[in-house]
């Protein structure tokens, strides 16, 4: 029987034969066991990001209630997230982010330097898992001394255990922790010379009425979480594809330039953000099936981005597509507010990564993943590597 | 609430009301309207919430900033008085804004 339970640890290996059957036997699914519904055909998830008023955000975009929530724009419908969302939109614009590319070079390769001469590297642990953290850091103006620190807490946050439906205690103790935190960095900030950067515009946000505490306190945490673990898993998945994918890597390596292209095709072809959540305003009749009003909705992004109603050949790894628009950054009012930021994380590490590796091979057998409802990728992808590419 | 109209490329007028802070992109996604998309939610890189601003109510509008000119740029279908949704926030002074959307790119 076809069943879609992303709280399953099984579907994280492999959910893309269940995607396909999903997007051609059942677009309008039903999962029992939790009560929710699955859209998973590309025309039928961009229309519902598009159509916030039916597929509201303001329940939560997780399918699992949260623990020790704050309000962020994630979860806001208009006018609160029109209001969120515009605060700083502008700082993360493609010109915008593009003056981080230097510091983002020097990251890298502060990174990968003691790995140079040894010819193996875990791609996550020592890289990817910390580069997107050392920016968001930098962004956020905390000190390079809390980051590991904080990559402990945002993940215990997104981790779910196997074949349970709520965030585990120690996710609800790291959110504490964060909150803590950022509320211990404001109170600092307060005594000290004004700064001009994100938090310091929430903070002024803050004074003039416009956000709450609270409000601050989300904002910093959702940006925090949401640029973290899914950039990671982004520069390991696309180690992983063109390993598994050595023509496409001949083409890559042929043709440098195409390689905003090859990490749109990575987005598109396994991209980290599986789903997200929405909860209906009203009854919604779709394939021949009636969602009803008040009911949970996952938008399954990463199967829609290979339906073969909107790709030709969807299923096949091609750095040449150049398909900017998948929704793996998702699409419409919430689309990802980081996408350009996170295209040039990707872009600068697969550039110093394929310098420093010449030939690779990743090591299948010590590949491990994590485990989350949404996110996708892995936690190890050890490779050796040397020799002219 | 201002009312922006819409002129989709099927011929069909779409009105929208806006809501506080609301960009052109945000109220045409509030009125269902057919050609905008908004695919990058207003970061500027997308151009999938392109329209055309007529005449007088163009210049009623604060002139394009380096970044959209530079997006708008690269459109197939763009004119004078092409603007990236996104980019222009509705405030009550535009209440009757008509503007038409081009033809996907
Ligand atoms: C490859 C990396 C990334 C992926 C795959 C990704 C994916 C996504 C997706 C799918 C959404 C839409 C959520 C929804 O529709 O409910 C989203 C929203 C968001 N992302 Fe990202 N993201 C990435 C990187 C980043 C980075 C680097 C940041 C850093 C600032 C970030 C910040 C956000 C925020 C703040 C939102 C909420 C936007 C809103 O609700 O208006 N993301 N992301
Ligand atoms: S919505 Fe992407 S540029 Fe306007």
């Amino acid at each position: 029987m076809l069943d879609y339970d992303p709280f399953d640890y099984a579907l994280h290996d492999d959910p893309y034969a269940t995607y396909r059957r999903l997007r051609d036997e059942a677009p309008v699914f039903h999962n029992r066991k939790f009560d929710f519904w699955a859209l998973s055909r590309y025309d039928d998830c961009l229309a519902a990001v598009r159509n916030f008023g039916v597929f509201s955000s303001a329940q939560g975009t997780t399918l699992e209630p949260i623990k020790a929530e704050v309000p962020t724009l994630i979860n806001a419908d208009p006018p609160i997230h029109t209001k969120m969302r515009h605060l700083i939109a502008g700082m993360f614009t493609p010109a915008k982010v593009a003056v981080l590319e230097e510091s983002v070079r020097e990251l890298a390769r502060e990174l990968l330097a003691p790995h140079r001469d040894s010819g193996r590297i875990d791609i996550i642990t020592d890289f990817a898992a910390k580069l997107p953290m050392a920016i968001i850091c930098r962004l956020l103006g905390f000190p390079k001394a809390d980051e590991d620190m904080l990559r402990g807490l945002t993940d215990a946050v997104v981790h779910r255990d196997e074949g349970v439906f709520e965030m585990p205690d120690e996710g609800m103790h790291a959110s504490y922790a964060l909150y803590g935190y950022f509320a211990e960095d404001m109170k600092r900030r307060a005594g000290a010379a004004p700064r001009d950067d994100i938090i310091a515009t929430l903070m002024a946000a803050e004074a003039a009425g416009d956000l709450t505490h609270e409000e601050v306190l989300g904002y910093i945490f959702i940006l925090s979480i949401a640029g973290n673990e899914t950039t990671t898993k982004l520069i390991g998945n696309m180690i992983y594809q063109l390993h598994r994918h050595p023509d496409q890597l001949a083409i890559l390596r042929a043709e440098p330039d195409l390689l905003p292209s090859a990490i749109e095709e990575t987005m598109r072809f396994d991209g980290p953000t599986q789903m997200m959540a929405r909860t209906t305003t009203r009854d919604v009749d779709l394939h021949g099936r009636t969602i009803p009003a008040g009911a949970k909705v996952a938008l399954l992004f990463t199967c829609a981005n290979r339906d073969d109603r909107k790709y030709d050949r969807a299923e096949i790894y091609d750095v040449r597509r150049n398909p900017r628009d998948h929704l793996g950054f998702g699409g419409g009012l919430h689309a990802c507010l980081g996408a350009a930021l996170a295209r040039l994380e990707a872009r600068v590490a697969m550039e110093e990564l394929l310098a420093m590796m010449g030939r690779f091979a990743v090591d299948e057998s010590a590949l491990q993943r994590m485990h989350s409802p949404q996110v996708r990728g892995f936690t190890h992808v050890p490779v050796e590597f040397g020799g002219a590419a | 609430m201002p009312k922006i109209t819409y002129v989709q490329q099927d011929g069909v007028a779409v009105t929208a009301d806006a809501l506080p802070l609301m960009t052109l992109m945000e109220t045409a996604l509030m009125g269902g309207v057919d050609g905008i998309v908004g695919t990058c939610g207003g970061i500027c890189s997308c151009a999938t919430c392109h329209v055309w601003v007529d005449g007088e109510w163009a210049d009623r509008l604060a002139p394009p900033g380096a970044e959209e000119a530079d997006m708008i740029e690269g459109l197939a279908h763009r004119r004078p008085e092409s603007r990236l949704g996104c980019q222009v926030p509705v405030n009550e002074a535009l209440d009757g804004l008509v503007v038409r959307v081009p033809p996907a790119e």
